[in-house]
């Protein structure tokens, strides 16, 4: 794997006899947004406050550019910008007055560079009003603002678009689609809501039970071969049987009065001819593509809270 | 990484941005003003008389108690012909002491420490715990900055602004003294009998920084134990409440069980070290000077443990 800028080695946290976490081991690279997946109480949220340390691991270790959290916090987390659920902010302090006192914890960033980002983010026609005056969705972005001040190496989001109407949410998938593009920053975020993970995330990491079940790509997801053709025709039961031997009954199924048929594309044009020529009125043929969430049922077993 | 410096101009700016904190300087001002308005009325009620005739009439009341009372111990006694000598230079001199001057205002403003204290208690109770209810802790410990590093700016902005309102008190009262009786009584000498039996010339404000010394010794010590309830419950209420219900029984739960030994033990029994000065008596006879500050130091060195052990390792999960 290229340089990677998050590590994480056998990270565990035990409270009592009871395992949160366990032995959690995985590389994120520059530039990657990655995802953690999982039902609630899986250990998500304990696994990024472990990683920014706002929770002490019971073992292992976490790396930032192969710095230590543990051993060496405070050099560590200069490369680490977070937001931890919804972003709190000091209300009685205005936008920017809040800016500055984050700003003041790292060496380096100018006001120059606070300036800059709060263009980036569009904040700047209300920056000095006061935080109480903001809505969710300006919090958020000042969250965000606040979290790339000192150009970090890995963002990490914690259940970032809790309480986000789906423009705001909207909104901080671009900014964070720009930022990993742009900047080269590796994203780790976690959340409960898997269209969006599939939306913002190129990796996911499937977590349950505080173990690793399984990290995967969404790209690979995405052009896999197998998607599933969902038909619907007027007489199911016939069709049914034609596309049976068409295949030799493999991956064919009939769930409800429609067929689904497990294939490539590009058998679509022959199913319709053949149901044509058979006579059966054909009131539609298309591919479904497995979203995250049927690949995250069947991992977890249907478990699933969501 | 963030240096101290940063972190306590942060917490600074987080104490002198809220508006509250104004509202208490203002009430702290307007507190002295009553007080030294109070001050100046009861004056001018006038007690009567000469001011010459009264001192006279009180040494030789005073004598004819070191001739008569046969019970009295030394220190009575020392502290009778003091008395006695001090006044005699007072009307040698033509110093009315009864007349108010601007260090009486100084001098009573020290007993407004204890609101001092109260003031400063809440804010020390808000520095951790209000993070925990505003939610901002977690970004406030996630950056480049130790947990010590960051409980450590938290205390020294949390005393200086102890050190604010004792300035901005003793400079009131002052204030409030030039205006009401004029400056001419900055000159006037502070008496004290030396231990050769002869009245010295003190400084004044040397006098008024010992009252003011004395009283922050309380400050320091309930405004640390605030401090430790903050970080050890995260809740201001019960720092606050914690520290100022230790802060009003104290004195009575010593008085209560000044028989016991143990009593000497207690933080309260130990705060106050103008019971070792002189015509002064210690809760407890077998009580000393080095004993109490001992105890304060404990007390002291404890509070700052707990509050640092329990900052630093409890997880911050909620």
């Amino acid at each position: 794997m290229k340089d990677a800028v998050l590590q994480l080695r056998n990270v565990t946290k035990t409270i009592g006899r009871r395992t949160i976490v366990s032995d959690l081991s995985f590389d994120i690279p520059a530039g990657e947004v990655f995802g953690f997946l999982g039902p609630n109480g899986a250990g998500k949220t304990t696994t990024i406050r472990m990683i920014v340390g706002l929770i002490s691991m019971t073992k292992g270790e976490v790396l930032v550019k192969g710095v230590s959290v543990r051993k060496q916090f405070e050099q560590a987390m200069t490369h680490i910008g977070a937001i931890v659920e919804n972003p709190e902010m000091y209300k009685f302090l205005t936008g920017y007055q809040n800016l500055v006192h984050y700003a003041r914890r790292h060496s380096g960033v100018t006001k120059q560079r606070i300036n800059d980002v709060v263009k980036l983010l569009g904040l700047q026609n209300r920056i000095h009003e006061k935080v109480k005056r903001y809505s969710l969705g300006m919090r958020q972005r000042l969250g965000v603002a606040q979290a790339i001040l000192h150009k970090p190496s890995v963002l990490i989001l914690d259940e970032p678009t809790n309480g986000l109407d789906p423009a705001g949410i909207r909104e901080l998938r671009d900014y964070l689609r720009k930022l990993t593009k742009e900047e080269g920053i590796a994203v780790v975020v976690s959340s409960h809501l898997l269209s969006e993970m599939e939306l913002m995330c190129d990796r996911v990491a499937i977590i349950q039970g505080g173990k690793l079940i399984d990290v995967r790509s969404l790209q690979e997801a995405k052009n896999s071969k197998q998607t599933k053709i969902i038909v619907e025709v007027d007489d199911s039961q016939s069709a049914y049987q034609l596309l049976s031997e068409a295949f030799n009954g493999q991956g064919v199924s009939l769930s409800g009065g429609m067929i689904e048929v497990m294939g490539d594309r590009s058998f679509i044009p022959d199913m319709t001819r053949l149901l044509v020529k058979a006579g059966l009125e054909v009131y539609g043929i298309h591919a479904s593509q497995r979203s995250l969430e049927d690949q995250f049922l069947e991992m977890t077993g249907g478990e699933m809270v969501v | 990484m963030s240096s101290l410096g940063n972190l306590i101009r942060n917490e600074n700016m987080k104490i002198y941005r809220r508006p509250r904190t104004w509202l208490m300087v203002g009430f702290l001002i307007l507190a002295l003003g009553l007080m030294s308005g109070l001050m100046k009325w009861d004056e001018s009620r006038g007690s009567g008389g000469d001011w010459q005739t009264n001192l006279t009439q009180q040494n030789v009341h005073f004598q004819k108690q070191l001739q008569d009372n046969k019970n009295l111990d030394t220190d009575d006694r020392k502290f009778f012909s003091d008395r006695i000598k001090i006044n005699e230079y007072y009307l040698e001199n033509g110093i009315d002491p009864t007349k108010l001057s601007l260090w009486d205002f100084v001098n009573n403003s020290a007993m407004l420490i204890m609101l001092i204290t109260i003031l400063t208690v809440i804010v020390a109770a808000d520095m951790i715990a209000a993070e925990f209810t505003w939610g901002t802790i977690k970004l406030l410990l996630v950056g480049p900055a130790s947990r010590t590093k960051i409980l450590l700016g938290k205390y020294v902005s949390t005393m200086g602004f102890a050190l604010l309102l004792l300035a901005i008190s003793f400079a009131a009262a002052f204030g409030a003294g030039a205006v009401l009786q004029g400056i001419d009584g900055l000159s006037l000498p502070h008496l004290t009998v030396g231990a050769d039996g002869i009245v010295h010339e003190g400084s004044m404000i040397v006098d008024s920084l010992q009252k003011y010394g004395y009283a922050v010794i309380s400050l320091f010590m309930y405004v640390t134990f605030a401090f430790m309830i903050s970080a050890a419950f995260r809740s201001s209420s019960m720092a606050i409440a914690f520290s100022l219900l230790f802060m009003l029984i104290g004195n009575v739960l010593t008085g209560i069980f000044s028989s016991y030994a143990w009593v000497k033990y207690l933080l309260f029994a130990n705060v106050d070290l103008t019971q070792y000065l002189p015509g002064h008596m210690p809760v407890r006879p077998e009580m000393t000077l080095g004993f109490s500050i001992m105890m304060l130091a404990i007390y002291y060195a404890v509070f700052q443990l707990i509050s640092w052990f329990l900052f630093t390792r409890r997880d911050v999960a909620a």
